[in-house]
């Protein structure tokens, strides 16, 4: 590779796209996913791919097919979406001091890409690139090798769903397995109470209140006293050393 | 298009580049802490569970435990995708599973 000669001058956009494909590679499957899904619920394969191309965020996107499958208005869906994404402020937070000479077209422009997985990759990547010029290309890169796998393989998986018999009632179980499947994934010692907590206020406040109102209440509770658990905790074990579980 | 379908994607587009695109146009680099972090990172795990456990549990409006295709396909698919970490594999069988107790079930 001729560029490996100058190794920290040459790192730009093709160099990002490169190491884009680590993520390319993981968001295929679950952009067709995604595709299938969306149009099984009932959208178009380019109402699926409007979706991808301007909200950009995988678990958000299902939860809205799902919502809207269930009939839910248009507030509680962005409402949802909000809770879901306002991470993505933790994680912009943490990036915005690799750019301090930012133009207001880089800010607009990066901040379009960021991701759980571009956040981990260019965090991960931007500390070795020196140069802030540089540090940009090298993320516009990152970010749009995601992008566009994300927005591509949601047309074709719409294309594939199109063609899929729509009388399997398996179907109606793909989300929540889905779903599923995201909590295995992302469940440990700090944040299973906080589960279990959410899952009974749902089941009862569903059962009690009606409409989806029981979602954002429930999950408001459980994170806030969760949260507040982990605090009290955490002054606990400054308190007592021998106690060090933050098992919220 | 439906209007709903368009004013959903606007109104998820515009909270989710909000939350991507603030901290760029409003800091020099901070970060949060204490309970606002907590709660921020406790919340995708909550959703994940108030969106699943009433469906599985109340699929029909009212608690179901028997004869609840829902309940078992989710618990199947929970034990499996602990051993099988993978997305695809993991919602094929679900749906496989769903089907098969749907017919069983009912």
């Amino acid at each position: 590779m001729s560029n490996e000669t100058s190794l920290e001058v040459s790192k730009g956009f093709t160099y990002g796209l490169r190491q884009s494909l680590t993520i390319v590679i993981g968001y295929a499957p679950v952009a067709v996913t995604f595709g299938i899904l969306a149009t099984q619920f009932g959208l178009t394969n380019w109402e699926a791919g409007l979706m991808s191309f301007f909200v950009y965020a995988g678990a958000s996107q299902f939860i809205a097919i799902e919502m809207l499958h269930q009939g839910a208005s248009v507030w509680m869906i962005g409402l949802t979406t909000l809770i879901v994404n306002i991470r993505h402020v933790l994680m912009s937070l943490s990036v915005v001091p690799f750019f301090s000479e930012r133009t207001l077209s880089w800010s607009l422009g990066l901040a379009q890409g960021l991701t759980d997985e571009t956040f981990v990759l260019n965090t991960r990547v931007l500390k070795d690139v020196v140069g802030e010029e540089n540090r940009r290309r090298v993320m516009l890169g990152i970010n749009l090798g995601a992008f566009s796998s994300w927005f591509v393989f949601t047309i074709l998986g719409g294309l594939i769903g199109k063609w899929l018999p729509i009388q399997f009632s398996g179907f109606q179980f793909a989300l929540l397995a889905l779903f599923i499947i995201l909590t295995t994934m992302s469940l440990s010692e700090n944040n299973y109470l906080t589960y279990l907590l959410a899952a009974i206020l749902a089941i009862v406040f569903k059962l009690l209140i009606p409409g989806k109102i029981y979602l954002i209440l429930s999950v408001a509770l459980a994170a806030g006293i969760g949260a507040w658990w982990r605090k009290k905790k955490l002054s606990q074990t400054i308190n007592q050393p021998k106690e060090d579980n933050r098992n919220v | 298009m439906t209007n709903q379908l368009l004013e959903t994607i606007i109104l998820m587009t515009v909270v989710t580049y909000g939350a991507r695109v603030l901290p760029f146009l409003l800091f020099k680099g901070k970060n949060v802490h204490g309970f606002a972090r907590d709660f921020i990172e406790l919340v995708p795990i909550a959703l994940l569970a108030a969106l699943v456990i009433p469906e599985l549990v109340t699929p029909s409006g009212s608690i179901v435990i028997i004869h609840n295709p829902y309940l078992w396909a989710g618990v199947l698919t929970f034990i499996f995708a602990r051993f099988v970490p993978n997305l695809f594999l993991g919602i094929i069988f679900g749906m496989a599973v769903f089907w098969g107790l749907d017919k069983l079930l009912l």
